[in-house]
């Protein structure tokens, strides 16, 4: 089953970076037969964005569904810790507070995603603190708090859009549609490290969090450290969503259904469960990038859009299918 | 040091004393005791300097050093283009280039602050033009790292700004002297007559306000900042919102409170009502000033707030109606 994830991974990955609307012939890239300008379409434009893509989807659908398993709710998405909520609330402060409170020179590519990873921190610290180092009580306790913290970011959200200016409001819209035009390698490069890293950080949970689908009483009665393995999940989830985020602005969708969509194909084993979640939202990321650059070209549209508008009649057909459920 | 110093804005200081404060905070909040923090903060100042990308001003209205295919982003540079008749040379046009109506055959590249980097190239333009609100950011700096040349025309809200800008256009496609031929024999006459209105108007204290839409809830109407604003100020009205910025929903209170002498709409906010009488009667409307002496004006809104060409016409027209009455 992973094989042919992956295969579908390098089918989107090399369909990603040789279509667009700029045309860069395949042929030309094998035999090295390209022109300067379109070799930087390809190495400056094109193939950082496939590869944030790619890493955006992993992350998004990865957290997902380890937070659904750590909550054992089907529900659960990155969103529902605060976690996107937080990024959003910074991202959001520097597009209609920048122009009047940052001084001139830190302003720069490097300030939004700098601010929302600042602000899913925040959110974060604010996450551990008030359930003392994710320790005290349940579940739903954290579930509960996740959902206060994200009502709050959506207050100060919406207060920033009402003061914020004609064009700061457009800015707004269109960040929280998501998109991956104008990345460029000096952003990209931390960003892939630091995902890569709560990847792999995030990735041997997966048998502590197949103990725990038993119950959290079971799971502790069979040797799972739980406020070892809550700290592991949230953390990494929180980094990961954070970054991508904040390189991306809001894509719905992937983190709530992918992994809803590798447990129909593969069951619902965790290390199974993890990785192709993250191969799969990786290729559907990509594919949906490929469409939001190319279907209203030479425009663009919000990859947020394509995400779902792919992803939602495809999970429709599988839940009738299966009837599992 | 020195370099840091000179780089630094008086008014910038404030806000740099407020980072590091809120740095200091954080960092005590955490409870970890870091040696060297003065050695720490002269990295995170470097790091501030660093970062700042400097988005260099070109020489902006010199002439393009091939002006045969062009990208326009930016609905006034349109209107330019075909008042000084050089619209042969456009390749492709943003979706705010919506005048005049053979406009629209050309591709399109999409919203003027959300274009794509790799779109813009597909039209392989050999010079890109772009209003001051052309973006995002990162992608204008994208397309400069390939060499295309990308100018972003200076905008200033006034009569004397529309002409600088038609001045500025012209001499990069290099027409300058059909330019000249253009300002002096028909917008300089134009500018003397708004001028002799807009000393009229001055005197009479004319307030008025101006209505974006009336979606359902309160009327979105300008206050400063704006280009309903600037408009204003162009004919010498008195803009009856000037208490808060930007485009904002007001209260039928509060627009009776602040009582406008001059009602100036959309047209396409008109298209929604089946007449001025109806629009006249609308409850938040019809107890004010000017709905009762029937001032209420309305003209199309890029025609009016785009400032191009167009806006010196519509100025005249709705400084002639107000200053004769």
């Amino acid at each position: 089953m992973i094989g042919s994830l992956l295969f579908l991974l390098t089918i989107s990955f090399i369909s990603g970076l040789t279509l667009g609307s700029y045309s860069v012939p395949i042929l030309d890239i094998i035999s090295g037969k390209l022109e300067p300008l379109q070799k930087t379409v390809l190495t400056q434009i094109r193939a950082p964005r496939v590869i944030l893509a790619g890493f955006v989807g992993a992350s998004l659908a990865l957290s997902g569904a380890s937070l659904q398993g750590l909550f054992r709710n089907p529900l659960a998405d990155p969103g529902l810790i605060g976690v996107s909520a937080g990024a959003a609330l910074g991202a959001t402060s520097i597009i209609v507070l920048s122009n009047h409170f940052v001084p001139e020179f830190l302003a720069g590519p490097f300030l939004l995603p700098i601010a929302a990873i600042a602000g899913s921190m925040l959110v974060i610290m604010l996450l551990f603190t008030l359930t003392k180092g994710f320790k005290s009580k349940g579940t739903t306790y954290m579930l509960l708090i996740g959902i206060a913290i994200n009502s709050i970011s959506g207050v100060c959200i919406g207060f920033l859009t009402y003061i914020s200016s004609d064009a700061e409001l457009r800015s707004l819209t269109f960040w929280t549609m998501g998109s991956f035009g104008g990345v460029s390698w000096p952003l990209l490069v931390p960003a892939i490290i630091l995902i890569s890293l709560f990847l792999i950080w995030a990735i041997p949970s997966s048998r502590n969090l197949d103990l725990l689908q038993l119950g959290e009483i079971e799971a502790q009665r069979l040797g799972v450290n739980l406020k070892k393995l809550r700290f592991n999940i949230i953390l990494s989830s929180a980094a990961i969503v954070g970054i991508s985020v904040s390189l991306s602005g809001m894509i719905g969708f992937v983190g709530l259904v992918v992994p809803h969509l590798a447990r129909l194909i593969g069951g619902v084993n965790h290390t199974y469960l993890l990785i192709s979640s993250a191969i799969a939202g990786s290729s559907l990321m990509i594919v949906a990038d490929l469409i939001a650059r190319t279907f209203v070209q030479p425009a663009e549209l919000p990859v947020g859009l394509i995400t779902s508008a792919i992803g939602s009649p495809f999970f429709l057909y599988l839940i009738i299918r299966s009837k599992k459920l | 040091m020195i370099f840091v110093i000179n780089t630094l804005e008086v008014k910038s200081i404030p806000a740099i004393i407020l980072m590091i404060m809120s740095l200091n905070y954080t960092i005590d909040s955490l409870r970890i005791s870091i040696k060297n923090m003065h050695f720490y903060y002269v990295i995170f100042f470097a790091l501030a300097i660093i970062f700042n990308s400097s988005y260099a001003q070109e020489a902006i209205c010199l002439p393009a050093k091939d002006d045969t295919r062009v990208v326009i982003a930016g609905g006034s540079i349109t209107e330019i283009f075909y008042l000084l008749g050089i619209e042969d040379r456009i390749v492709a046009l943003d979706i705010t280039s919506n005048y005049p109506e053979e406009a629209k055959k050309f591709p399109s590249v999409g919203y003027v602050r959300m274009l794509s980097a790799e779109g813009l190239l597909s039209m392989n333009p050999t010079i890109i033009l772009g209003e001051n609100d052309m973006g995002p950011p990162t992608v204008i700096k994208q397309v400069r790292e390939t060499g295309v040349e990308l100018r972003i025309i200076p905008e200033k809200k006034s009569v004397q700004g529309i002409i600088e800008k038609i001045r500025c256009v012209a001499e990069t496609m290099g027409v300058s002297s059909l330019a000249e031929e253009l300002i002096n024999h028909e917008f300089i006459d134009k500018y003397t007559q708004i001028k002799q209105n807009q000393d009229k108007i001055l005197k009479k204290k004319v307030s008025a306000m101006v209505i974006y839409s009336m979606q359902g809830t309160s009327p979105i109407v300008c206050g400063t900042g704006e280009s309903g604003d600037a408009f204003l100020e162009l004919i010498g009205a008195e803009n009856a919102f000037s208490a808060f910025e930007g485009w904002k929903p007001a209260s039928a209170e509060s627009i009776l409170a602040n009582d406008p002498d001059y009602i100036i709409i959309t047209s396409r906010l008109l298209k929604r009502f089946s007449s001025i009488e109806e629009l006249k009667n609308h409850p938040s409307l019809s107890q004010t000033t000017a709905a009762q002496n029937d001032n209420i004006i309305a003209k199309d809104g890029m025609a009016m707030m785009g400032f191009g060409p167009r806006t010196i016409d519509c100025a005249l027209e709705v400084s002639k109606i107000i200053s004769s009455e």
